[in-house]
């Protein structure tokens, strides 16, 4: 078929019809509920008015020491992370390495991904104690099988042509996995990391909030025991942009570290 | 390793390996429970806790809160996954509202759901309706983005089969993009279920009386370990299950792609 | 038996009349087809041929009634295209096979759209199956079958619908010669026995020539008519004959016109590329 488009409308404005289409129902949403809470029709002690929401993003800043509170959730966050990449990276590579490992445990790794690994959070609670340990360990653990699967995929699926460029240059096997197969399994292997990553964030914020330890987690909770319905809202809010802040940063990070597709 | 019993007893090199690395994995564990370095009961023996397995599993209790959980988590998947598709065939069939609204979807993903759970019991109360409805928006997301895509993956010329037929939209959609959509739809259905089980799970830890969230959390307040290392075995035991059961019932629906 | 020239446009089962195509691209407008008229009589078998880029995709869209956006008017027995006709049956170049459904289900597809109960549309579909030679392979799925079966199963499917009209766009595209020329033979054997009113676009002059009453030579963009050829070969007509000099005076008129257009089209895209300055997209 003809690669031609046969688009009425310029590309360009489209797009930004459709961006603007998004936002202005986020807005129109936001009014609706403000004005059915202020018409009473909606409970403000089950849903506070936006406005209201809003005006106490202020005082939970202050008040709550949000910033404190953001610092130590990415420290948990910085070191699972490392130890992902240490540990989850060293793991993939070791599989691969001998491959009776890799053939015996994969698929238990891979189920260990499908297992609600964070509904071990009480015993984790038991070993480490209510501590940043406790949550560091479980986004730690909660994230390694997607950064080990990856970095064996990276590694297995090294294109065969370039393993023989290594043979025909007569490498030695350490030499072979680190000039050739590890460089090629870079692209996929930080495909893992950014998944762990995410995997990491969600279960650190959410043990936070169930341990009522920590961060941010933490505060949702506290301000939901308070029954601070608007500050709630507002930490849950803040919760989302940050998780939407970490997320953005790592695509621009991998886009980055990745060149060309 | 001999050679003799591995060839009588018909185990590959890599079930043995298996088998040896469950030996030692359980011997550490039981030399930890002896030898009292961790606090009392952090590590309890295997014989502790497979009398505790035991006595869950012939409980009739057990089922009861198995029952609960199960059905949270059924109807989570049946309402999230539901309208996850509908929203997901929407986005995935009009470039337009897609670029409006999906990387709202995208962007929302990947926040933890629980901290929404307050929000949940504000509005359905401490029973299983909160719990349910935590698991729903938990599993929304990742069904409704891989239904998005796989609707974007669908073949082209398939569409203009049905439309060179003149088949009507619902035609369309159950005839044509449903089943063209199969594997990104079990995969969809996979991470919904993953995410719903432990949305709904960790909802039933924070605040409940019933469910297997309960039963672990109860054992952990009771100091109870063994019952909750049994809890927690069953608990991921079924979990991995359901999942390869869903992995396998995809995989059945097709006889060799394209 | 020669097929002389339409007398009256009464005679014609479609009409195309005055049939141009404007597409808005990044580059400004671009008229794929201009001013294309033609008739078809019933039973006749008429191929459309061209250089690539001379739009007879497009065309072939038109006609199909995928594309709406078009100037002029194409009529079926008198009623006017808006829109996927029930009277045309299209048959697509690419893999259009659902992969999930047995050969018989692919088949009897368009008689499950229309409501017709299962016993008599597996029967249906079993004639059409037996016609295109594939009895046997009822329950297998696509995936187990050979691209060129695939395209009969296609071709099939379309048939079951029994169109008056069968439009097909370079169903034999991705074949292997061969294979082309005697799925050629199968499809003029069909198409005589049905007496189907068969409208092909293709660019293969060879597989034209076989299988058409008339030939419709487009030029390069804009598509135009730039020439309509009588295939006066006696029929039936089987892949043997394209050894045959009548044959190969047919091909050489075609090829003449062709060529030309051709040879346009091959300037025309190397000043593009030359103006683009890098992978043209």
């Amino acid at each position: 078929m003809s690669a031609r488009g046969a688009s009425v409308i310029p590309p360009n404005i489209g797009d930004y019809m459709s961006a603007l289409l998004g936002v202005f129902s986020l807005v129109l949403f936001f009014l609706m509920i403000e004005a059915l809470v202020q018409t009473g029709v909606i409970n403000r002690f089950i849903i506070p008015a936006p406005s209201e929401v809003i005006g106490s993003f202020w005082r939970v800043i202050r008040e709550e020491n949000v910033l404190g509170r953001f610092l130590l959730t990415a420290s948990e966050c910085l070191t699972a992370g490392v130890m992902l990449t240490v540990f989850g990276i060293a793991g993939g590579v070791l599989m691969h390495r001998f491959k009776l490992l890799q053939q015996a445990c994969e698929t238990w790794v891979a189920a260990m991904a499908s297992a609600p690994i964070v509904l071990m959070y009480p015993l984790f609670l038991v070993i480490f104690g209510r501590s940043a340990w406790t949550i560091i360990m479980m986004g730690f653990i909660a994230a390694l099988p997607p950064v080990i699967l990856k970095t064996i995929e990276g590694i297995s699926s090294t294109r065969k042509v370039l393993v023989n460029v290594g043979r025909s240059f007569n490498l030695t096997a350490t030499q072979q996995f680190w000039k050739i197969l590890f460089p090629a399994a870079l692209p996929t292997i930080f495909v893992g990391l950014r998944l762990g990553l995410i995997f990491a964030l969600i279960n650190i914020v959410g043990v936070e909030f169930l341990i009522n330890f920590g961060g941010l987690g933490q505060l949702i909770n506290e301000l939901a025991e308070r029954y601070d319905l608007a500050g709630t809202y507002a930490a849950i809010c803040f919760v989302i942009l940050v998780s939407i802040v970490f997320f953005m940063a790592l695509e621009k990070a991998e886009r980055w570290l990745r060149p060309v597709e | 390793m001999t050679q003799d019993p591995a060839a009588t007893l018909r185990i590959g090199p890599v079930g043995l390996l298996r088998v040896a690395i469950m030996l030692v994995l359980l011997t550490v564990w039981e030399l930890l429970a002896h030898s009292g370095w961790l606090y009392r009961d952090v590590v309890p023996s295997l014989l502790a806790i497979s009398r505790a397995l035991l006595d869950l599993l012939s409980g009739r209790d057990y089922y009861f809160h198995l029952g609960v959980t199960a059905a949270e988590i059924l109807a989570a998947l049946g309402i999230g996954g539901f309208c996850g598709m509908i929203v997901g065939i929407a986005l995935g069939a009009n470039p337009f509202l897609s670029n409006a609204f999906e990387s709202l979807l995208y962007y929302l993903g990947p926040t933890p759901k629980i901290i929404f759970f307050p929000i949940m019991i504000m509005w359905f109360g401490v029973g299983p309706e909160s719990k349910v409805a935590l698991g729903t928006l938990s599993c929304f997301f990742p069904v409704a983005l891989s239904v998005a895509a796989g609707m974007r993956g669908i073949d082209r010329v398939l569409i203009r089969v049905g439309n060179s037929f003149r088949a009507n939209s619902w035609q369309m959609v159950t005839k044509i993009y449903l089943p063209a959509m199969r594997h990104p739809i079990i995969n969809g259905v996979r991470l919904g279920l993953g995410v719903a089980l432990i949305g709904t799970l960790l909802a039933e830890t924070k605040l409940s009386n019933k469910g297997i969230g309960f039963l672990i959390i109860n054992a952990y307040s009771t100091f109870d370990m063994p019952r909750m290392y049994a809890n927690l075995i069953v608990l991921f035991v079924l979990a991995i299950g359901a999942n390869a059961l869903v992995g396998r019932f995809g995989g059945l629906h097709t006889i060799k792609r394209l | 038996m020669s097929i002389t020239s339409p007398t009256s446009a009464n005679d014609a089962i479609l009409v195309a009349d005055d049939i141009g195509v404007r597409f808005e691209t990044n580059e400004g407008p671009v008229i794929a087809v201009d001013d294309v008229s033609f008739k078809v009589r019933p039973g006749e078998f008429l191929s459309v041929i061209g250089p690539s880029g001379c739009g007879k995709s497009t065309l072939f869209n038109v006609i199909g009634g995928l594309l709406s956006h078009h100037q002029g008017v194409v009529t079926v027995a008198g009623e006017t295209i808006s829109g996927p006709h029930k009277s045309i049956g299209m048959v697509f170049q690419e893999e259009s096979t659902f992969p999930w459904r047995t050969v018989v289900d692919n088949v009897a597809f368009p008689l499950e759209l229309i409501g017709m109960p299962k016993a008599k549309r597996i029967e249906k579909a079993r004639h059409f199956i037996k016609m295109v030679g594939l009895d046997g392979f009822e329950n297998r799925y696509p995936g187990e079958l050979s691209g060129g079966m695939r395209q009969r199963v296609s071709l099939a499917r379309t048939l079951a619908s029994e169109p008056k009209i069968l439009l097909m766009d370079e169903p034999f595209a991705a074949l292997d010669e061969q294979t082309r020329l005697l799925l050629g033979d199968k499809v003029l054997q069909i198409q005589q026995e049905l007496k189907q009113t068969t409208l092909l676009i293709t660019h293969n002059i060879t597989e034209a020539v076989q299988m058409s009453d008339r030939i419709l030579v487009m030029t390069y963009r804009p598509g135009k008519v730039k020439r309509i050829v009588d295939i006066d070969l006696a029929r039936p007509r089987t892949s043997e004959i394209v050894t045959s000099e009548p044959f190969g005076r047919y091909v050489a008129k075609i090829w003449a016109d062709l060529r030309e257009e051709a040879s346009r089209g091959m300037k025309d895209e190397e000043s593009q590329a030359l103006h683009h300055q890098g992978p043209s997209s």
